[in-house]
């Protein structure tokens, strides 16, 4: 994963000195900006960071390979849902909480309510019932 | 892929504390007056306290990672042999020690101190009339530290969800220790953030 980390390293140390810059050029006067880009480079800087622990573990990607096949792809990516509607449930539900910050209190309970049976719907929905293992 | 998911939706929300940080120090820059008045009514050693018990509740967190890691959902002796030294060693030499639930409980317990330490210090803070509609200095305090807490909230909730998964299955499951990992990503990642606004609120006034 050298790749992907190199990547994010240039951003994370293109994104340092603009800050300073910033705040020279500016004479201190907005402290927005600076703030904005030093986080900014923080934020590239997290990722290279995850790909370099993560690029450890797994040595002799096919991806790091000029010479590997397509072939050598293959295999599971990750664990997917079938299908699932608690997604759904769970966007109603925090509009409703949304909607309940504007209209009322009593709203952004109900809303509350429906997001916990949501949240506990999705969580657990591997786990319960019809696919529990 | 639960976990390069998180860390991207982790990067987006350090975008998020960015403009808390950013309203911070702006409008920080302009209430000089305002700041030195209302700083000094911040009771920095409970903080400090509070502060302190966050970040050993990351420990606490990373040791149930590690017997996640090692497939070992729960305690295999009493409850008091908790096995801490080998689990910080990453030692699994067989003997009793606890699971991944017993340190996410503890986990829990310590961010539930800090979210209560965070209350008995906003009650008092709103009895000397520090308060979020009150002044620039309050909405600032109470927006940043407020959003911080609703993130370690949110975190114990997902704390109780993952503990409460370990009781559905016989066997702990690859998912479920994924779960378990990507919950610890954003426990350390608003850990550090509370240390950053330590910093900025509390040390650096």
């Amino acid at each position: 994963m050298k790749v992907e980390t190199r990547l994010f390293v240039v951003l994370a140390v293109f994104f340092l000195p603009l800050g300073p810059i910033l705040y020279y050029f500016d004479k201190g006067y907005d402290l927005v900006g600076p703030i904005a880009l030093f986080l900014s480079s923080l934020l590239a800087a997290l990722i290279a960071f995850y790909l370099n622990v993560t690029g450890k573990q797994y040595t002799n990607r096919p991806e790091d390979n000029p010479a590997a096949l397509i072939s050598e792809q293959e295999g599971d990516y990750g664990f997917f849902t079938p299908y699932s509607w608690w997604p759904l449930w769970l966007g109603a539900s925090a509009a409703v909480i949304f909607a309940g910050l504007a209209v009322g209190w009593w709203l952004f309970i109900i809303g509350a309510g429906f997001g916990v049976l949501a949240i506990v719907g999705w969580t657990f929905e591997h786990y319960k019932g019809e696919y529990a293992n | 892929m639960v976990a390069v998911g998180t860390i991207v939706w982790l990067s987006s929300e350090l975008m998020f504390f960015a403009g808390l940080f950013a309203m911070y120090f702006q409008i920080r820059s302009v209430s000089a007056p305002l700041w030195a008045e209302q700083t000094a009514k911040l009771n920095v050693p409970f903080a400090s306290v509070n502060c302190l018990i966050l970040v050993v509740s990351s420990l606490w967190c990373q040791l149930g990672v590690w017997k996640a890691e090692a497939g070992q959902k729960s305690r295999t002796g009493k409850v008091w042999q908790t096995g801490f030294l080998d689990g910080l060693r990453r030692g699994h030499a067989g003997k009793p020690s606890w699971g991944m639930r017993e340190w996410y409980v503890v986990t829990y317990i310590f961010g539930a101190l800090f979210i209560s330490g965070q209350i008995f210090e906003y009650a008092e803070l709103v009895s000397e009339g520090v308060t979020l509609s009150a002044d620039r200095y309050g909405s600032v305090f109470y927006m940043t530290t407020g959003f911080h807490g609703m993130h370690v909230t949110g975190g114990l909730i997902a704390f109780l969800l993952i503990i409460g998964r370990t009781f559905t299955t016989k066997n702990y499951s690859h998912a479920q220790a994924i779960g378990a990992v990507v919950t610890s990503y954003y426990w350390h990642f608003v850990d550090v953030v509370w240390v950053a606004l330590f910093a900025t609120i509390y040390l650096l006034k």
